[in-house]
């Protein structure tokens, strides 16, 4: 495995005001993710998971620390990652393909190649054929496929995804799940994945980050030492998988009544 | 259907007991209506009326939307703006009319200036809390995919207000309608306002209700071009309606 980490998080702390009171979001947050490495943030709501996604990507701005890329401290928003929203946000007067397009168009691509690489990144996702079609005529899963579509398309070092799942029904998220998994492989992606569904982050990840709420931080970092292609096995049903289950769900404390 | 003949029915009866001078009846009007298109005289109001309404609509539609979308995405034109648009929204807007005249001479400037300054100012706060209710995950995109904030504005913003847009150009053409007839009433006797004007003075009531209801054809005219503009460039309006309520 490659030791050098691509995504750096160093003390990285964030506290924000409110009419009323401050709110300390992240406390001192230590992290490195490896290059081609799936990592999953996971714990209760309101343990800044999703704060934490937004700053690495620059979407909010932080207090403290910083966030390193390829061995460069990064300001303000990035333009080498790939942001997957859990409301997914269509742009509902684009048709899909216009959709992927957008970030091309930020990154000052003319209009043949925006088309080509934004037609290529809806190919990865399999929804070729809709690249025409207006967002909303498609199903949930689809349209959650082209907001990966969208941020796959601007080839980004490292993928953010937060709780991309988290709208979709039972069975869509289970295929989507294998969807991403098998993707994440075939492109040796970096993948930086927020959500609360232990199971999803056990299937998904190389290691997974749990976090403890008020304030925000890190407890410790899991390693998910089972074996892939893991769509062709029953990950649920296995030994090492339902062992670490019990410790994340022991460790975030779910008794106590911090639901995951 | 049935209704409206029968409200047409009982007013040509009406007629058998009222001074004409006071109602008419729907047969004088028809009769009046195609008098005046025959000899060209409500032809030429109509498209006198039209180009003053197309006129001023566009000029308020520009400003009204620029300034807006400019207050709407920028904290400080909205701070230097603000008190002006709420004054001039505050104040009756007719007053001006005789303001217009000293400005731009009795004639079409002054009567399309007149339907710009009634219906702007809508067309300036629609835009401006259309841009400020533009949902936050749209405007996030913009941001998390790298546009600066000129191309999240054309991008994300504006497309984003369409409806409140589309909503507030509903209302200033009623509005402009307005000042198109009171404009063409009071500055040089002219178009479909001027003819309003004339028929009254002279009690012709069957032609002046013949001018009456070719105005709001002009208006309604107008009404479905906004929602032709709308269906076919952006349809996904009223395909998304349902999701957004």
């Amino acid at each position: 495995m490659n030791v050098k980490p691509l995504l750096e998080i160093r003390h990285l702390s964030h506290t924000y005001e409110t009419k009323r009171r401050r709110v300390e979001a992240l406390r001192d947050i230590n992290l490195e993710v490896r290059a081609g490495e799936f990592m999953s943030l996971v714990g209760p709501s309101g343990c800044g998971k999703t704060t934490l996604l937004r700053i690495i990507n620059g979407l909010t701005p932080h207090s403290e620390g910083s966030v390193v890329l390829d061995g460069v401290e990064l300001r303000g928003v990035s333009r080498d990652m790939g942001f997957v929203f859990q409301d997914i946000n269509l742009l509902p007067w684009r048709s899909v393909v216009r959709n992927v397009e957008i970030g091309l168009e930020a990154r000052g691509l003319g209009a043949r190649e925006r088309r080509r690489q934004a037609l290529n990144a809806l190919r990865l996702v399999g929804l070729e054929e809709e690249a025409e079609a207006p967002p909303y005529t498609l199903s949930g899963g689809m349209q959650q496929r082209v907001g990966v579509a969208r941020a796959l398309a601007v080839e980004p070092k490292v993928l953010l995804m937060d709780e991309p799942f988290g709208h979709l029904d039972n069975f869509t998220r289970e295929s989507l799940q294998i969807e991403i998994s098998k993707l994440c492989t075939e492109l040796g992606m970096t993948v930086v994945f927020v959500t609360h569904d232990v199971d999803e982050a056990i299937f998904l990840s190389d290691r997974i980050a749990l976090f403890h709420s008020s304030p925000g931080r890190l407890a410790r970092i899991i390693d998910v030492d089972l074996p892939r292609p893991r769509w062709q096995f029953n990950v649920r049903a296995h030994p090492l998988a339902i062992r670490l289950r019990e410790l994340i769900v022991s460790e975030l404390d779910v008794r106590r009544g911090l639901a995951i | 259907m049935a209704a409206i003949v029968a409200f047409l029915g009982a007013w040509q009866l009406s007629g058998l007991f009222l001074n004409p001078i006071f109602l008419s009846t729907p047969l004088a009007i028809l009769r009046a209506f195609l008098e005046i298109v025959a000899d060209g005289t409500l032809v030429r109001a109509f498209l006198g009326s039209l180009e003053e309404m197309v006129l001023g609509l566009a000029a308020a539609t520009l400003l009204g939307f620029g300034l807006g979308i400019l207050m709407g995405r920028s904290r400080l034109a909205q701070r230097t703006f603000e008190p002006f648009v709420n004054f001039f929204n505050a104040t009756p807007t007719i007053a001006l009319l005789p303001l217009m005249e000293i400005w731009f001479g009795t004639d079409i400037r002054a009567r399309v200036a007149f339907i710009v300054i009634i219906c702007v100012w809508t067309l300036v706060i629609n835009a401006l809390s259309g841009v400020r209710n533009v949902s936050r995950g749209y405007a996030d995109v913009g941001i998390a995919f790298g546009l600066d904030p000129f191309a999240r504005t054309w991008k994300i913003f504006v497309p984003a207000a369409m409806p409140y847009l589309i909503a507030g150009m509903r209302v200033a053409l009623a509005q402009a309608t307005v000042g198109m007839v009171l404009g063409g009433q009071e500055v040089g006797e002219s178009g479909l306002g001027g003819l309003t004007e004339r028929y009254g003075s002279f009690f012709e009531t069957d032609h002046l209700i013949a001018a009456i209801i070719s105005s709001t054809a002009l208006a309604l005219l107008l009404f479905g071009m906004l929602r032709i503009c709308q269906y076919r460039l952006f349809p996904w309006i009223t395909a998304t309606a349902a999701e957004r309520r």
